[in-house]
């Protein structure tokens, strides 16, 4: 009883290092991905971005990462840490998923609301700040959500460069004690739990802040 | 423009949807102050060139010769649903000038005040009937000071009690020295409010009347209709 509490309790401390990776990851992305989402609104870039997001939809996120830790510092000349690793890896990751639900999301505004906007000479920043995005942002947010809970999942890949999470700590548990039933039963229960809160939260903010949801 | 009087002119302009013909060799000058009814039925190409006035819409070809400040309210609102009545309407002047919001607040509720609409101005665009959300797109549209006010159809869905007020507040307007243009398919309320009725058909302009040398306006309208 008191070997599984420690292991609980070890495993448990490998979140913190699970939700940096997350925080750091959907920071990153959601900025990024709203920038590549406006400028190929735009047209600014188009064609590039969309080869951009298409590359980083279409190759493993594992790969992603190895490419970030092994090959990128021999070209900037800087060993970079596991967590930056995986704090620009999965953020680029997610910042081409986020651009995707953007689009639809930019898509489901009237043209109407941009033509009032320019019809009252708002400057496309105001228009973008104040009018559109806050509109794609209640159209967008279940689908956002959605995103945050992949990658909550997706940053166990960081066991691969040798992060201490969750994953990695049940992992050591099982290896140490030769037992990989409870050690997985803890960590899966632990990112279970991490995403009921999550889908909690979004429901409470949906509830609240988007009541308004008449677009 | 060469003529001081113009608050625009249309020169010659057409405009294609896919092969359809929308709007054909539109000529058409605007006085300043004037009160200009564009009628026509329904499809016949109103919309379409307020549209291209607004710069909304490209023409094909043509010219549209405008130095002033154009508003425009749309037929279907295009209120910004996420921000209240008042927002709406206070937003876009106060971008410019910030420390007037206060007055820009005034502005708003004594013009939505003489709609009937002062008991809206917190609500959320989704809660009001067709006709309050086109008062508050008129006043909206108004809110920036325009030279010339395009109204598309603003009084479709609204009853003959509130459509009185918004001929007396669109003429209030225009005693200010806004020019007017506005489009409906209903002519007895061109004829009450416009100076002067363009007759759309099938995108081109059939007959163009001063109201004043006209004694029964619109039964001479409908010979056109
Ligand atoms: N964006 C568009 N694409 C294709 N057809 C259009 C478009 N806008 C208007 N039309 C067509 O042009 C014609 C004139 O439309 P409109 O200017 O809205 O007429 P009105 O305002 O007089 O009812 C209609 O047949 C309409 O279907
Ligand atoms: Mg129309």
């Amino acid at each position: 009883m008191n070997n599984i509490i420690s292991n609980f309790l070890y495993i448990g401390s490998g979140i913190a290092i699970s939700l940096e990776l997350l925080l750091g990851g959907i920071i990153i992305g959601a900025v990024l991905g709203t920038l590549l989402s406006i400028l190929r609104y735009k047209g600014i870039c188009r064609s590039a971005i969309n080869g951009f997001v298409s590359f980083i939809r279409g190759t493993p996120l594992i790969l992603q990462l190895s490419v970030v830790y092994f090959v990128v510092p021999s070209f900037i000349g800087v060993k970079l840490g596991i967590i930056s690793t995986g704090v620009i890896a999965f953020g680029i990751n997610s910042s081409a998923y986020v651009a995707e639900i953007f689009r639809g999301g930019i898509n489901s505004v009237p043209k109407g609301q941009f033509e009032a906007a320019r019809s009252l000479e708002i400057p496309s920043y105001y228009m973008w700040k104040d009018i559109i995005l806050p509109q794609v942002f209640i159209n967008i947010f279940p689908a956002f959500v959605n995103e945050i809970v992949a990658l909550l999942k997706e940053t166990s890949l960081i066991v691969t460069i040798g992060g201490m999470d969750i994953m990695r700590k049940s992992q050591i548990i099982a290896a140490e004690q030769y037992e990989y039933f409870i050690p997985l039963c803890i960590a899966g229960i632990y990112y279970y739990c991490l995403v009921l809160l999550i889908e909690f939260i979004g429901r409470k903010i949906e509830q609240r802040k988007l009541s308004i949801k008449n677009l | 423009m060469n003529n001081e009087n113009l608050a625009l002119k249309i020169c010659n302009i057409d405009k294609t949807f896919n092969d359809a013909r929308v709007l054909e060799n539109i000529n058409l000058e605007v006085r300043k102050s004037e009160i200009l009814g564009l009628a026509g039925s329904s499809g016949s190409g109103k919309s379409t060139l307020l549209r291209c006035i607004q710069k909304l819409d490209v023409p094909d070809s043509g010219e549209i010769k405008c130095d002033c400040k154009v508003g425009f309210m749309f037929q279907d609102f295009q209120l910004f649903p996420h921000m209240t009545v008042l927002q709406n309407l206070v937003y876009a002047p106060s971008l410019k000038r910030k420390k007037d919001k206060e007055q820009f607040v005034d502005q708003a509720m004594d013009m939505l005040k003489s709609l009937g609409m002062e008991s809206k101005a917190s609500e959320y665009p989704k809660t009001l009937s067709g006709g309050q959300k086109q008062r508050a797109a008129l006043v909206r549209s108004l809110m920036t000071k325009p030279d010339i006010l395009l109204c598309d159809e603003p009084t479709s869905g609204l009853d003959v009690a509130t459509i009185i007020d918004v001929v007396s507040l669109l003429k209030s307007i225009n005693e200010l020295g806004v020019t007017l243009i506005i489009a409906s398919h209903d002519l007895d309320f061109l004829t009450k409010i416009a100076n002067r009725v363009v007759l759309i058909k099938k995108g081109k302009i059939a007959v163009d009347v001063e109201l004043s040398k006209q004694t029964d306006p619109v039964s001479y309208l409908r010979e056109y209709y």
